[in-house]
């Protein structure tokens, strides 16, 4: 790696460089229309600092990345946990995935029904099981053994994601493209002060999606993945093409043969617009400390924290920072 | 364009006893698959219908002779995916079908998704028409007198030796006169497995993944570990790179050796009609057919 500035310390077993630790996060890739934009934007930034927070308190980006999503799952501006779509029969499924760069451990959930935060359920799967993705009953199932708390489905539906049921019920309707970015899934990527890369992402999937309908998100390559020897990636976007070229995976193969952060990312979101004409964005970071915010959808909400410097934006092009105090 | 199939019932110590059953399950496997191609057939339909022959096979643990989870109840998964335009479906923790490959074929050509799970899986067999079957018939005597003594078992003692599980997955891969490749992949899982678990089998670029500009690679082994390194979508980056179909196979599998401490084996096909059986277990029952030669 060369080009850019760093400090080298005595022990060489250790090349501290100043651009971590860094957290970058993201609320969706899509269309977001203009009345929920600045709930967005105040959503990812708000989750950022707190990612940012562990980070420079020596915290894990395993950490790091989960305790931004939760914050995110919480919001219900956003698709995942409170706020999640809901499927065709008008109930609420959720995914989510925690990948651990160091040690390649992972954790999964797909289709679970009634908690508040699946990806506090995906990480306990990988730390609790030996295990790797638990789904729907099975994986209700264990969050009672782990003494997780059961909320009515009720607290997890908004008016919002109820009125967009119910408009996409309609024989004419279309979900996929309704669904685009009006309420997003959510993710984050993480590298911490050692170096250690994580990424975790969450949603309520597809609007109006069949029962029992898993996307991208809990699809370990697709929906995410980190590896320390690479970067970390936390994928949004249409789930079904993300998939099928497993994006997370396919923008960590083009960084192991030299990409950068963005041409990477660009790269993988290139070959799912051209061979299967999905839209999508990703949140990617490298061990390093490089990261990139990248979407080929109009918009995608994003907010990244590095150095004390909060950066975000929205439609393509636009970066905006601040400092984060 | 020569056809190409190739199938596996599994990578991991085959006890001598089953060794036989095994060669013999994936060699009739092999040639039904086979014989689709000859006809013309396409790649999906030949891996398909090689799979569902291994399905029916009570000696591998997919469809009929599938393991027991904890709760000694039958959870299937599978996935079939084609490398002409990447359709691909999947099914995860379906109970009770007897051919779960078919039913993961539906998923890709009757709905607009990729995969679906669980009770979800079971709706949509039904609302297709495919009926359940009792467990009684899917699981063997065998099996049961198995999970009996494992539950009695401390699950720590069983992990340190993950190649002494039974993972007798199957899977198959093609390539037809059309040039098409395709993949499908088939479970029961690990034995008292906990309730719910998803393994590799039919994750996306895990259990399998297939692209007419690669090939088409299907997976067995330590499904976490496979999942951990997504060993079908590794495989085929190593050829997209330029390596032949062995040494992709072999330098994915000794990656994940040495990463992750996991073993297992892939079966894999190219475009050009080179194909490999590799694995890093103890045994593999594999069997290959290419120009009317097993």
């Amino acid at each position: 790696m060369f080009g850019f500035t760093r400090y080298y310390l005595s022990d060489t077993s250790c090349q501290m460089t100043d651009l971590l630790p860094v957290v970058v996060v993201h609320g969706g890739a899509g269309f977001i229309p203009k009345e929920r934009l600045q709930l967005s934007i105040s959503g990812v930034c708000a989750a950022v600092r707190t990612g940012h927070a562990i980070l420079k308190g020596g915290g894990s980006s395993m950490d790091a990345v989960v305790e931004t999503v939760i914050q995110l799952e919480n919001n219900p501006a956003f698709n995942a946990g409170c706020g999640s779509v809901l499927n065709v029969k008008g109930e609420v499924e959720m995914d989510a995935i925690v990948m651990d760069g160091k040690t390649l451990a992972s954790g999964a959930v797909s289709a679970v029904r009634n908690i508040a935060n699946p990806i506090q359920l995906a990480r306990l799967v990988m730390d609790k099981t030996s295990h790797a993705c638990l789904t729907a009953e099975g994986a209700n199932q264990f969050a009672r053994s782990m003494g997780i708390e059961e909320v009515p489905q009720e607290s997890l539906i908004t008016e919002y994601s109820r009125m967009r049921w119910r408009k996409n019920l309609a024989p004419d309707a279309n979900p996929v493209e309704s669904q685009m970015g009006k309420a997003g899934t959510v993710g984050a990527v993480a590298v911490d002060l050692e170096g250690n890369v994580a990424c975790a992402t969450s949603t309520g999937g597809m609007l109006n999606k069949m029962e029992g309908r898993v996307g991208d998100t809990p699809i370990i390559g697709s929906g995410g993945y980190a590896d320390n020897q690479s970067g970390a990636v936390s994928t949004t976007g249409h789930g079904e093409t993300i998939m099928k070229i497993t994006l997370a995976r396919l923008i960590l193969f083009h960084m192991e043969q030299g990409r950068s952060v963005e041409d990477a990312s660009d790269l993988g979101l290139a070959c799912m617009q051209s061979r299967l004409g999905g839209l999508g964005g990703v949140v990617t970071v490298d061990p390093q400390g490089h990261w990139a915010a990248r979407f080929s959808s109009k918009q995608m909400s994003w907010a990244a924290a590095q150095r004390d410097i909060m950066h975000y934006g929205l439609y393509t092009g636009e970066h905006f920072t601040q400092s984060i105090n | 364009m020569s056809a190409v199939l190739v199938v596996h019932g599994g990578a991991w110590a085959i006890p001598d006893e089953l060794a036989k059953a095994s060669v013999d399950g994936v060699k009739t496997a092999a040639c039904e698959g086979f014989s689709v191609l000859k006809r013309g057939g396409s790649a999906v339909d030949a891996v398909e219908v090689a799979v569902r022959a291994l399905e029916d096979n009570t000696v591998f643990d997919a469809g009929h002779g599938a393991v027991l989870n904890k709760d000694g109840e039958v959870e299937l998964d599978a996935i079939i995916m084609d490398g002409r335009t990447l359709a691909t479906g999947a099914v995860s923790s379906v109970k009770n079908i007897a051919n779960p490959v078919s039913l993961a074929r539906a998923v890709m050509e009757k709905t607009s998704h990729v995969m679906l799970t669980s009770q979800g899986a079971n709706l949509f067999a039904e609302s297709i028409g495919i009926s359940t079957v009792p467990t009684e018939t899917l699981v063997t005597e065998y099996e049961r007198r198995e999970w009996e003594k494992h539950k009695n078992y401390m699950t720590g003692v069983i992990e340190d030796f993950n190649t002494q599980w039974a993972h007798d997955t199957v899977g198959a891969v093609a390539l037809d006169s059309a040039g098409n490749v395709a993949c499908a992949t088939s479970t029961g899982g690990i034995r008292n497995k906990m309730v719910g678990r998803v393994g590799d089998s039919p994750i996306i670029g895990c259990g399998g993944y297939a692209d007419n500009f690669s090939g088409a690679v299907s997976c067995t082994g330590h499904g976490e570990s496979i999942l951990k390194v997504t060993l079908a979508r590794l495989i085929l980056s190593k050829i997209e790179q330029g390596k032949s179909v062995t040494e992709a196979s072999q330098m994915s599998l000794q990656h994940m050796g040495n990463r992750v401490k996991g073993a297992g084996g892939a079966i894999v096909v190219s475009p050009s009609g080179h194909w490999a059986a590799t694995f890093t277990t103890e045994r593999m029952a594999w069997a290959a057919v290419e120009q009317d030669v097993l």
